[in-house]
């Protein structure tokens, strides 16, 4: 609905006739998106742990090994995500067009 | 009649021992764990804003399917999961009535 305003203002030609597109949304984490980031975060955090102490226990070295790698890769995951928690939601939202 | 059980003999580790965790045990909540995991970055993915963000998840959730599937290999490989072929005239089967339904597709016709 939003964009569609937008666009009708652009062809008509209207007061706020200069106000660019938004063809795709902008680099801001809605609060939509931090839940479901918490979330995961959160199921990251105990599967890298489960892996870690599992893998300590594991006697069957290509058990243990496989374990591990889910583990490390549970970790990087988790600082991907993290890593998008740092976004600056002020200084894009202050850019964008006024609605 | 051919043999239709496919897997391997079970190695010493993928024995249960009791009411202790085994390394079956481990690896069977592990891959349990990753299966959890697909699921949700499935959700996040389809519900991710921007595009970086959506493409982040996406990777989480392919890497996460293939070390599940990694895993999977590993508890074939020590027999903890042995598969059945299916009946040579019910694959058939199949595929004679499914091969003459691909006419009902519309664009059947420019395939290939």
């Amino acid at each position: 609905m939003k964009g569609a305003s937008i666009m009708q203002q652009q062809m008509t030609g209207q007061s706020q006739a200069q106000q660019p597109m938004l063809t795709t949304p902008p680099q801001v984490i809605t609060g939509k998106d931090l839940g479901y980031l918490e979330d995961q975060m959160n199921w990251l955090l105990v599967a890298a742990k489960k892996c870690s102490h599992y893998a300590q226990e594991c006697t069957d070295p290509q058990i243990k090994q496989i374990i591990d790698q889910a583990g490390q890769m549970h970790q990087r995951h988790y600082n991907t995500l993290l890593q998008h928690c740092q976004n600056n939601n002020n200084s894009v939202t202050a850019s964008l067009p006024a609605q | 009649m051919p043999n239709t059980q496919i897997g391997n003999p079970k190695t010493p580790a993928a024995q249960s021992s009791g009411t202790t965790m085994s390394d079956m045990d481990r690896i069977t909540d592990i891959l349990s764990t990753e299966k959890y995991l697909t699921d949700g970055f499935n959700i996040a993915t389809r519900e991710a804003s921007h595009d970086s963000l959506h493409q982040a998840i996406m990777t989480c959730l392919t890497e996460t399917h293939q070390c599940a599937r990694d895993i999977y290999n590993v508890m074939f490989q020590q027999g903890i999961y042995t598969l059945e072929a299916a009946q040579q005239p019910k694959l058939d089967q199949a595929y004679q009535k499914f091969n003459s339904y691909l006419s009902q597709i519309p664009y059947s016709g420019q395939m290939q």
